[in-house]
């Protein structure tokens, strides 16, 4: 018996997008909330296989724009082309089942439930049996149940989360409770991971192992991501390519070198008048 | 076939007990099981694979890891080939790993993952012989250069490929093993040393053999034993009970499923054969009691009551002494409401054989497992005997000794007071260190202990110190450092103390606090703290810590040898001390000369009377980094009363 | 010590004085108690779920009656009146989630409970308009509900039990049952705990919130009919029904408003211990009728003690 067999067996799923092509677009899209502007005609293209950063100060409206991507908010202007799919509103479950998982700033989990549990509610959107099966709870659904359960189990080991596979989340600190939001993603197997401030509140080691993960999904499973971080050094770090926000403006693109020598952008980050 | 190998051992018990499972490890969530048969197959394909890449008869292989099956298997491999495993910590930073690797001349090592590939790159040119490292887990390894390195699998689907396109070479294999020497060297490890380099024991396989199977049948252990291998693999005690222990009596050897989930595992496992040093055992009973605390005051009740039932009658109750009925009818209801669960809960349910040994453990803790019926006893030993030099029998235990020789092990102590033994596990010489070897050995064939220690009336080892440690007081009275920082370390609040005596004029002694139960009480106490150093430092800490001293003064005032020995002023640090900043050893016992180096100021401070010293110490953080912490620590002094007279306590009594 | 004697003892003596007359009231106790841990169950799947406090709970009951006894005065079948006022509560659930749940969706708690306030105005005046505000009479037999009943005779005594009260705690039993069962087994009862846990958590683990609200409304309805029915047989069918839905407050201050568990064993506690204390103590010593007051004091009394209530989790302040 090969006790590593399972390694890299979750990966990232076949979408008919070919690598280095674009996976996602946000076509000019604004979104207001009464008469504030969170975000102002902003475009710009996830390729299948990076790793993209939205990065801006405080404000810049850059969760605005994962709820967007996710079907949280319904944007006034423009449209979001997904898969080759164009479309403008798309409710969250209906995301969730084109492929798009997330995680949040400030960590959604079901807090009352364990790790386990928690990651299997990511396998959900896997689950096909009917309600009748469900309701009678034998045969295939226990089947599917258990194939689950061994994806779920590869998560774990993959996120060395072994030793809190039973604790309920509510008890877990807070780098711990990252972690399992993120293995909640990963379970979905999704196309596009949305990370939104996946370090945010973590002290430096905690960091370390996050962009570690965060690499290795990226790498071994080819999982596109789109992370939302405040940190600068990380994200540079870590992405592909960057897009800088600032008052809901987008106000730079490129790789991260262009960007960090973008003068717009070391002043949105300093904090120069506008 | 004489039975003098451990491989010798694995093909005996493929054939005699070849369904029952020798190894389990917990991965993926669920408890993987291999048979004895199987074992053999997956050592045999590994073997093979191991010496189409070269691996020689006499030569070393390096083996680095947590407890896994594949690195318990690399070492069966390793011998049938007649090569010599070396198992090293796996926590030991680059430069400790470099140094032994390149001292045992090895070309080949067996790793866990990626950690410890890295390690050894890090150091590639300091080692230029080791030129092949075969991994367990894969992950993070994708991108390396392959120059080199392989995959466990790997080797033994070379091995695998060998058998099938040759029928004859299992069988050869086989026969290779049956006609293997028992003078051959079996293992090597490598002592975690407090002074100095560490030094390669050589064990040879008889030998080895022989010591495993006097204490399996010591103690009675057979195929139907199973324990959790949760210690250093590179430590003795792991590899003689795990590894020499299991192949002998042929019980299943338990892999936890990582260094966290311990506690979970063992509770799954329920294994009838433990080993954990008094530091794991104190640390269960801290969280039993904190538990305990918060628990509503109707379970706390009957909890106590039963703890004190047991406390009266489960000592005699488990040594087989006569107990009145109501004892027993109480004892049995107590089983079932609180000791039954209690065990169930920390994994010990099934326990038949248990012990202890590495340091000093206290009265109450070590009364407090027994009395809940689990059998545990006390060993003392060290890598030279090949682990036991003596060790307790069933019904005859106590806390304060260690106990009387092991089956055929003789002990003397010698003019100086050190102890000495003769055992059948004695190592045949340390690697290429011949002279060192003969520090050790005596005239007469002894080994040199460097324990200082006497033998009670009835016939138990008592240590009282590291014999190097033991010196005297500018008055001349005597000094034993240990078992003064003993007596302290038995108060759950103090987690390490330091004493300093040698050829001064009194005794000053450095504490630690205990950052779980110090914290706890704090907590309950409505005692702010933002930091280990601010609670260390807390004056109410202080007065707690005082009183713990004095307790101690006046139990050491009771005893005539150790009157003597009585604390005269104390600190409490402002840090921990910590196997990172190499206060502590790897098997985390305080480095004294070390520690008395690094805090000079502080040791100052205890002799010239201040009453506080300012000092900066740096410090090591988790991912490496250095930092230095600033810290102004009190001294304070403590009463020291009169020595009990020897004939008073007889009036008295 | 005449009045100790009245409070502490006396009762007990009567009790063990006439075991079977204890019997009888703590069956009766039962009854009542497997009524509110189901009104209680309503509202706790509906709390769990949405956050919404659900006052149209009684409303709904008397709206499930008034249509099932509706339906057959119109001639349908009693057989196929209860499949078709299943269809109604349906059609209500869809109706609510659509015209009062998703607009609201994101508005403050108190807003949403307002709105069920809303919803109970509007049910009273869509009862009355369709059926008439006059009582009706519960159709039990037609229902195939058996009337008669069992006579026991323990310890001597005698002991009766009504028919329909044994089909309504066995009918109520199965029914607490089978959505026990469904909760915790399935892919749509675990997605209602994931909701009550946490809702970003659930949508980005695409759980449709409209899809499980319709769900729960729809079970409260249900529940609601069942109650009707129990209920309705015992007392009539009127408006007045609805103030039974208020007899499950002190159930939810007993066993938290997310406990079903808490639910089930809170009513069943209630109804027993309201019973004991009116015959024992109530009429005897303050003149009967303590049943419409003795449960709210009761809990009143227990929260005192235990304010997260009896199945709570334990509040605990993080400072």
């Amino acid at each position: 018996m090969n006790a590593h067999s399972g390694v890299e067996i979750i990966a990232a799923p076949d979408d008919g997008i070919a690598p280095g092509d674009k996976l996602m677009e946000v076509k000019n899209v604004s979104l207001r909330f009464g008469g504030v502007k969170a975000i102002t005609d902003i475009s710009f293209d996830v390729r299948k296989g990076e790793i993209r950063a939205i990065i801006g100060p405080n404000g810049a409206g850059k969760t605005s724009m994962l709820n967007v991507i996710n079907g949280f908010y319904t944007p006034q202007e423009g449209t979001i082309v997904f898969r080759g799919v164009e479309r403008r509103a798309m409710k969250p479950h209906h995301a969730v089942r084109q492929g798009i998982a997330r995680t949040f700033q400030n960590v959604a989990l079901f807090k009352g439930m364990s790790t386990l549990d928690n990651i299997m509610a990511g396998r959900s959107v896997h689950m096909n049996k009917n309600l009748f099966w469900q309701m009678l709870w034998h045969g295939p659904a226990l089947r599917e149940e258990i194939e689950h359960r061994e994806k779920v189990e590869e998560i774990i080991d993959f996120l060395e989360i072994q030793h809190i596979r039973r604790t309920p989340v509510g008890r877990l600190p807070y780098g711990l409770q990252k972690r399992v939001e993120l293995g909640r993603a990963l379970a979905m197997e999704p196309s596009l991971l949305l990370l939104d401030e996946p370090m945010a509140g973590m002290n430096l080691e905690e960091k370390e192992d996050m962009s570690r993960f965060i690499v290795e999904v990226n790498q071994q499973r080819g999982t596109t991501i789109a992370l939302i971080e405040h940190d600068m050094g990380v994200v540079m770090d870590l992405s592909d390519r960057v897009v800088v926000l600032d008052y809901g403006k987008k106000i730079a693109d490129g790789v991260p070198d262009e960007v960090k020598s973008n003068q717009q952008v070391i002043d949105a980050y300093l904090g120069v008048a506008h | 076939m004489t039975l003098d190998t451990f491989p010798k051992y694995l093909l005996a018990n493929a054939e005699r007990i070849g369904a029952r499972p020798a190894m389990r490890h917990k991965d993926y969530g669920i408890w993987q099981s291999w048979t004895w048969a199987e074992q053999r197959d997956e050592v045999r394909s590994f073997a093979l694979g191991l010496r189409a890449l070269g691996l020689k008869h006499g030569e070393r292989i390096a083996i680095i890891g947590s407890n896994r099956p594949r690195l318990y298997w690399a070492q069966t491999a390793a011998q049938s080939l007649g090569a010599v495993p070396v198992p090293v910590y796996a926590d030991a930073v680059a430069e400790e790993l470099a140094y032994v690797l390149n001292h045992a001349e090895v070309r080949f090592a067996v790793v866990q993952d990626q950690e410890q590939v890295d390690k050894i790159r890090s150091f590639a040119k300091d080692i230029p012989l080791l030129t092949n490292i075969i991994f367990d887990e894969a992950r993070g390894l994708r991108d390396y250069d392959r120059q080199g390195l392989y995959g466990f699998a790997d080797i033994q689907a070379r091995g695998n490929a060998l058998i099938a396109a040759d029928r004859t070479i299992a069988q050869r294999w086989e026969d290779e093993v049956k006609a293997a020497s028992g003078e051959d060297i079996s293992v090597m490890l490598y002592t975690s040393g407090t002074t100095g380099r560490s030094k390669g024991v050589m064990l040879m396989a008889k030998a080895a053999v022989r010591a495993a199977s006097d204490t399996v049948a010591f103690d009675g252990l057979n195929e139907n034993d199973g324990m959790l291998a949760y210690l250093p693999l590179a430590w003795v005690g792991d590899h003689y009970m795990n590894y020499a222990q299991g192949y002998v009596s042929g019980f299943c050897t338990n892999c936890p499923e990582s260094a966290e989930t311990v506690a979970q595992d063992l509770r799954e496992i329920g294994p009838t054969y433990y080993f954990a040093p008094p530091r794991v055992f104190e640390n269960l009973l801290t969280s039993v009691t904190i538990r305990m605390d918060d628990a509503s005051w109707i379970k706390r009740k009957i909890f106590d009551h039963f703890i004190g039932v047991a406390r009266k009658h489960g000592e005699a109750i488990l040594e087989g002494r006569p107990v009145p009925l109501t004892g027993r009818l109480a004892y049995a209801l107590g089983d079932l409401l609180v000791y039954g669960p209690l065990k169930n809960v920390l994994g010990l349910s099934n326990i038949r054989v248990s012990y202890t040994a590495g340091e000093a453990i206290g009265e109450e803790l070590f009364s407090f497992f027994r009395s809940l019926g689990i059998n545990l006893k006390q060993l003392y030993g060290q890598t030279e005997a090949f682990l036991y030099v003596t060790c307790q029998k069933n019904g005859a235990v106590r806390s304060d000794a260690v106990g009387p020789p092991a089956p055929n092990v003789d002990i003397k102590i010698s003019d100086a007071g050190e102890v000495l033994f003769r055992s059948p596990g004695m190592f045949s010489g340390y690697f290429k260190q011949d002279e060192k070897t003969a520090e050790v050995l005596t005239d007469d064939g002894y080994v040199r202990t460097g324990d200082a220690g006497f033998i009670e009336a009835d016939g138990q080892l008592r240590i009282i110190d590291r014999a190097k440690d033991v010196g005297k007081l500018r008055s001349g009275e005597l000094f034993a450092p240990k078992y003064i920082e003993n007596v302290l370390k038995f108060y759950p609040n103090i987690k390490e103390a330091v004493a300093f005596g040698d050829g001064r004029d009194f005794i000053g002694v450095f504490l630690n606090i205990d950052l779980q139960a110090v914290g706890n009480w704090a907590e309950r106490n409505n005692i702010a703290y933002a930091s280990y150093q601010e609670l260390a430092g807390h004056p109410d800490v202080y007065k707690m810590m005082a009183k713990h001293v004095d307790e101690t003064n006046r139990r050491l005032a009771d005893e005539p040898i150790m009157a003597g020995m009585q604390v005269k002023r104390f600190l409490v640090l402002h840090k921990e001390l910590d196997a990172d900043d190499g206060e502590l050893t790897r098997t985390l016992k305080v480095r004294r000369s070390f520690v008395a180096e690094r805090y000079q100021p502080l040791i100052e401070a205890l002799y010239d009377g201040s009453a506080e010293k300012t000092v900066e110490t740096e410090v090591t953080y988790e991912d490496g980094r250095k930092g230095r912490i600033r810290a102004t620590v009190k001294v304070e002094d403590a009463k020291v009363y009169p020595a009990v007279k020897a004939d008073a306590r007889e009036a008295a009594a | 010590m005449e009045f100790l004697n009245s409070i502490l003892i006396k009762p007990f003596a009567d009790m063990v004085a006439a075991p079977d007359f204890l019997l009888q009231v703590l069956w009766e106790g039962l009854v009542a108690g497997v009524l509110y841990a189901l009104i209680a169950l309503g509202f706790v799947l509906i709390y769990k779920s949405s956050r919404i406090f659900n006052f149209a709970q009684g409303i709904m009951v008397v709206f499930a009656a008034l249509t099932l006894v509706g339906l057959h005065e119109r001639g349908v079948p009693a057989l196929l009146a209860v499949p078709l006022t299943l269809l109604v509560m349906f059609l209500l659930a869809l109706a609510i989630e659509r015209v009062v749940l998703r607009p609201l969706v994101n508005q403050p708690d108190i807003i949403l409970f307002m709105a069920t306030i809303g919803i109970t105005l509007f049910l009273v005046g869509l009862g009355e308009f369709i059926f008439g505000g006059e009582n009706k009479v519960m159709i039990t037999e037609q229902l195939g509900i058996p009337t008669g009943s069992f006579t026991f005779e323990p310890f001597g005594g005698f002991v009766s039990i009504e028919q329909k009260d044994l089909t309504a705690v066995i009918g109520s039993g199965l029914l607490v049952a089978a959505l026990l069962v469904f909760l915790n087994k399935s892919k749509m009862g675990r997605a209602i705990r994931a909701l009550g846990d946490d809702h970003q958590a659930a949508l980005s683990v695409g759980i449709s919130l409209s899809t499980i609200w319709v769900l729960v409304w729809f079970i409260a309805g249900v529940i609601a009919l069942a109650t009707g029915i129990v209920w309705g047989a015992r007392a009539g069918v009127s408006f007045a029904l609805e103030v039974i839905a208020y007899k499950a407050l002190p159930v939810l201050m007993l066993g938290g408003l997310e406990s079903v568990l808490g639910a089930i064993i809170g009513g069943l506690a209630i109804g027993i211990l309201e019973k004991l204390f009116e015959i024992y103590w109530g009429q005897p010593l303050l003149g009967g009728n303590t049943e419409t007051w003795f449960a709210f004091v009761f809990a009143l009394i227990v929260l005192l003690f235990r304010p997260q209530g009896l199945f709570g989790e334990k509040i605990i302040e993080r400072v």
